[in-house]
C-alpha cells in the first residue's frame, strides 16, 4: 500500500448550462465553473488542490458544457499544472456516479488505484492528501470528506452518521424532513476502481426494473420516484451511499476547515473570500499589499491581476479581487467584492458587497452596495455584463441584468 | 421706523436642527435665519426690531446683541406667557411698536425667506394711502393656502378664502406686513389670528391693500423647502450680487463658500449650496444641493445631495449623504456608510448604513 508506482487521478464534476440557474444573471455570460473567485476560475481551487496528490496521473473535468467552452482554460492549466487536465462532455446529466461510469474507460486508461471524484460547486480547504491517507488505512471502497454544521442548516444538505471509532459510514440521508445528524457530505469523496462495480449494480438493477415494468402493471405499487429515472442516471448519495452505509464499504474523513456550497451568485462572494483567507497559507504571493504611497492601500486580503489598473489614491479590501484590465480610478473605495475583466470604477465611486460585471462601468461619486447577507436574495449587488452605473447614482440590494445603463438610484430592485 | 418679527414657538418642523438652537438661529445661506430679515429691515431705515417669541428668549438675545452693534439697530424681546396666535403677539408689542411719529410699522413672519422688497413697500402703502399693506405672491397650487382676493390693477383686498375648493386666485399671503398704528386697535390681546380675523375685517373697509410680490418667496419652515428655498435664494443672489458667489473649475452653478472654508483637490461643488464659517471639505469631495453648517469637515470623497449637515458634524471618507438626509448638531458618520434620508439627532454616531427614509433618535 503506498507504494511509489500507485496512480491517482481525480475526477471534478463541472455540471452544465441547464444546471447552476440560481447563478443568474453571472452564468448567462460564463460557465459558472469559470466564474472567478479570489481571481481564478471556481474550478481552479479544487484543480491546485490535486496537484498536491502524491502520483497525481491526469485530472479530468466531467459536464455537458460544449468543449469550447472549456477548452482555453484545460490547455493554459494543463501547461501550468504540467498534468494532463481533460474535459469529457457528458451528452446529457447523468447524475455524478453516473457520470464517473460513463467514462469509466477513459479514467481507468491509466489503472490507478485511487479515484477523487470533487465536485466543482464547493468550497472548501481540499484536504486531499489527507483523505487519501486515511482511505488507506479504513481499507475500504471509498472514504467522504464530512464536515460538522448547525443542526438548524444540516437539512440542507446530504446528512450522515459515522461510528466515532472507526469512522465507518452508517447511515446517509439526502436532504432529510427531521434532523437525523449535523455531520454532512462535503461532495469531495475518494474512491477504489470497486466504485464502477457499485454503480454498474444500481444501473443493471434499474434496467431489470424497467423491463419488469414494460412486462407487468406494477407502476402503482412502484411508487418511489428514483424507480422512474433512466438506467444509466445514478446519482452518489441517494443511489450508492444510502444503501451501502453499514457495510463497511465506506468511510468518512472529517474536515476542521472551512466549507461553503456555491449555488448563488450572493455566496461566491463569501466563497472568494474563504479563497483570499487560505491565499495567505497557499499561495501569498497572489495578494497584494500598498500603504498608498506608491500604490493603492490595501486593507485585509485582496487579489489585484497584474493588467489591472489601480490608482494610488483608491483603498481596497478586504475581500477584494480584481480581474484582469480592471481600472480603478482616483479616490475609490473597494470592499468586498468581485470586479471583473475590463471593468472601470471611475473617481471616488465606492463599491461594497458587490459583483461588478464584465466591461462595466461605475460613474464617479456612484455607489454600488447591499447589505452583504450572502443568503439574502438581493443581499449581494450584482451587476451583469456591460452594466453602466452613471455619475453619482447609487445601486443599494439590487441585481441588474446584462447592458443595461442606470441614471437613477434603485434599491431593492432586480432589472431586466 | 420699528419692525415686529413673529418668531413663534418650537420650530418642530425645523428639527432636529431647532434642537440645538432657536429657529430664527438656524442657518440658512449661511446666516441665521432672522438676520436676513434684521438686515432687510435696517436697509431700509427701520431702527428698532421686536421679537415675539415664546421660547428662549434669552438665547436669542445673547446671540443678537452682537448683531445690535455691528448694525447698529436696537432689538427686544416681546416675550408670550401663552401662544397668541399671529395677531396677539402685535397687541402684546403695542407699546414698543407704537410712538409719536405715527408712522407704520412692519410685520414680518421668521419662516419666511425672499428678496425683501421693504422699501417699494412702503411706497406702495403710502401711494394706496389704506390702513394696512400685505405682500402676496403667486404660488402654483393655491388650494393649499389662504388665497387672497384682490383687485388685480389697485391691489385692493377683496376678500381672504382659506384653502379653496374652487380657483379664486392664486395669490396667497406671504407673510410680510406693513400697519398703520390703527391696526392695533382692532387687536385685543387675546390668541386671534391676523389672517382670520383682524385683516378681513379691515378688507371689508377697503383698507386693506396688497402688494404681489417680486422675486422668489420660500417657506423655509421645514427641510424639504429649506433646501428648496436655498435654491431660490442663490439664484436671487447670482442676479443681484453674483461677486457673492464662488468661481472656479471645481464648482457647477450657484455656490456659496464662507471665506474661512477649506476646500481640497479634485472636489466637485454645486449647483446649490452653502458651505459654513470653518468648514474642511477634503479632496475629492462632491456636494450638491445642500448645505453644510458651520465647523462641519467632509472628509476624502464623501458625497452628499439634497442634504443639511448641522453645525460641527463630520462626515467619513466614502460616505454618502442623500435625500433630505438632516444631520442635527455635532453628528458623526463614520466612513464608507450611506445615509438615505436619515433624520439625525445631535450628538450621534452613524455607524451603520442607513438605506430608507428614518429617524435616528
Amino acid at each position: 500500500m503506498g507504494s511509489t508506482d500507485e496512480r491517482v487521478v481525480a475526477v471534478i464534476m463541472v455540471g452544465g448550462p441547464t444546471k447552476g440557474t440560481r447563478f443568474r444573471p453571472l452564468s448567462l455570460n460564463i460557465p459558472k465553473p469559470l466564474f472567478p473567485l479570489a481571481g481564478q476560475p471556481m474550478v481552479h481551487h479544487p484543480i491546485s488542490a490535486c496537484k498536491k496528490i502524491p502520483n497525481l496521473a491526469q485530472i479530468f473535468l466531467i459536464g455537458f458544457y460544449d468543449e469550447r467552452e472549456f477548452a482555453l482554460y484545460v490547455s493554459s492549466i494543463s501547461n501550468e499544472l504540467r498534468v494532463p487536465v481533460r474535459y469529457l462532455r457528458e451528452d446529457k446529466p447523468h447524475g455524478s456516479a453516473g457520470g464517473l461510469y460513463n467514462f469509466r474507460d477513459l479514467i481507468m486508461e491509466d489503472s490507478p488505484s485511487h479515484i477523487f471524484l470533487l465536485n466543482c460547486d464547493v468550497c472548501c480547504s481540499f484536504p486531499l492528501p489527507e483523505m487519501l491517507e486515511s482511505h488507506r488505512r479504513y481499507g475500504g471502497m471509498g472514504t467522504i470528506l464530512v464536515i460538522k454544521v448547525s443542526a438548524e442548516s444540516a437539512n440542507q444538505f446530504g446528512e450522515l452518521v459515522a461510528d466515532p471509532a472507526t469512522n465507518e459510514l452508517l447511515h446517509y440521508t439526502e436532504k432529510p424532513e427531521t434532523f437525523v445528524s449535523d455531520r454532512i457530505n462535503c461532495g469531495v469523496y475518494i474512491f477504489t476502481p470497486d466504485i464502477f462495480t457499485a454503480i454498474q449494480g444500481v444501473s443493471t438493477q434499474r434496467k431489470d426494473r424497467a423491463n419488469l415494468r414494460r412486462l407487468s402493471s406494477f407502476d402503482a405499487i412502484d411508487s418511489a420516484t428514483s424507480r422512474n429515472l433512466p438506467a444509466d442516471f445514478v446519482r452518489l448519495d441517494q443511489d450508492i451511499l444510502s444503501p451501502l452505509a453499514g457495510k463497511k464499504q465506506f468511510y468518512t474523513y472529517e474536515s476542521m476547515d472551512f466549507w461553503e456550497q456555491i449555488k448563488t451568485p450572493g455566496m461566491s462572494l463569501k466563497c472568494s473570500a474563504l479563497y483570499l483567507a487560505q491565499f495567505r497559507f497557499t499561495s501569498p504571493h497572489l495578494l497584494a499589499s500598498g500603504d498608498g504611497t506608491k500604490s493603492a492601500a490595501i486593507s485585509g486580503d485582496v487579489y489585484i491581476h497584474p493588467s489591472a489598473k489601480v490608482h494610488p489614491t483608491a483603498k481596497i479590501g478586504p475581500n477584494v479581487s480584481i480581474s484582469a484590465n480592471a481600472r480603478i480610478g482616483a479616490g475609490a473605495r473597494l470592499i468586498s467584492c468581485i470586479i471583473l475583466d475590463d471593468v472601470e470604477i471611475k473617481e471616488n465611486a465606492v463599491v461594497i458587497h458587490a459583483i461588478v460585471g464584465w466591461k462595466s462601468s461605475i460613474g464617479r461619486w456612484s455607489r454600488v452596495q447591499a447589505s452583504g447577507d450572502y443568503n439574502a436574495k438581493l443581499g449581494v449587488t450584482i451587476l451583469g455584463e456591460s452594466v453602466s452605473v452613471e455619475d453619482e447614482v447609487v445601486v443599494v440590494n439590487s441585481i441588474v441584468l446584462p447592458n443595461k445603463t442606470l441614471n437613477v438610484s434603485v434599491q431593492e430592485e432586480i432589472i431586466l | 421706523m420699528k419692525a415686529l418679527i413673529l418668531v413663534g414657538g418650537f420650530g418642530t418642523r425645523l428639527r432636529p436642527l431647532t434642537l440645538s438652537v432657536p429657529k430664527p438661529l438656524v442657518d440658512f445661506a449661511n446666516k441665521p435665519m432672522i438676520l436676513h430679515q434684521i438686515e432687510a429691515l435696517k436697509a431700509i431705515g427701520v431702527s428698532e426690531v421686536v421679537l415675539a417669541i415664546n421660547y428662549q428668549p434669552e438665547v436669542m438675545l445673547n446671540f443678537l446683541k452682537d448683531f445690535e452693534t455691528k448694525l447698529g439697530i436696537k432689538i427686544t424681546c416681546s416675550q408670550e406667557t401663552e401662544p397668541l396666535g399671529t395677531a396677539g403677539p402685535l397687541a402684546l408689542a403695542r407699546d414698543k411698536l407704537v410712538d409719536e411719529s405715527g408712522e407704520p410699522f412692519f410685520v414680518l413672519n421668521s419662516d419666511v425667506i425672499s428678496e425683501y422688497p421693504l422699501k417699494e413697500m412702503i411706497a406702495f402703502h403710502k401711494s394706496h394711502g389704506g390702513e394696512a399693506s400685505i405682500m402676496v405672491t403667486k404660488v402654483d397650487e393655491p388650494s393649499k393656502y389662504g388665497v387672497v382676493v384682490m383687485e388685480e390693477s389697485t391691489g385692493k383686498v377683496e376678500k381672504f378664502v382659506e384653502k379653496p375648493k374652487l380657483f379664486v386666485g392664486n395669490k396667497i399671503n406671504a407673510g410680510i406686513y406693513l400697519l398703520n398704528p390703527s391696526v392695533l386697535d382692532r387687536i385685543e390681546l387675546r390668541p386671534t389670528s391676523i389672517e382670520k380675523e383682524v385683516f378681513p375685517k379691515i378688507a371689508a373697509e377697503k383698507k386693506l391693500y396688497a402688494m404681489v410680490l417680486p422675486g422668489f418667496w420660500m417657506d423655509v419652515g421645514q427641510p424639504r423647502d429649506y433646501i428648496t428655498g436655498l435654491r431660490l435664494y442663490l439664484d436671487s443672489l447670482k442676479k443681484k450680487s453674483p461677486s457673492m458667489l464662488a468661481t472656479g473649475s471645481h464648482i457647477v452653478g450657484n455656490v456659496i463658500v464662507d471665506e474661512t472654508a477649506k476646500i481640497g483637490e479634485g472636489c466637485l461643488i454645486g449647483p446649490d449650496v452653502a458651505i459654513g464659517p470653518g468648514c474642511v471639505v477634503e479632496s475629492g469631495v462632491r456636494l450638491s444641493r445642500c448645505t453644510v453648517m458651520r465647523g462641519v469637515r467632509i472628509k476624502k470623497h464623501a458625497c452628499i445631495s439634497g442634504s443639511i449637515i448641522g453645525w460641527h458634524s463630520t462626515v467619513g471618507k466614502w460616505a454618502r449623504v442623500e435625500n433630505m438626509t438632516i444631520l442635527g448638531e455635532d453628528v458623526h458618520v463614520c466612513d464608507e456608510i450611506y445615509s438615505n434620508g436619515g433624520v439625525v439627532l445631535p450628538h450621534k454616531e452613524i455607524k451603520a448604513s442607513i438605506l430608507k427614509p428614518e429617524i435616528v433618535m
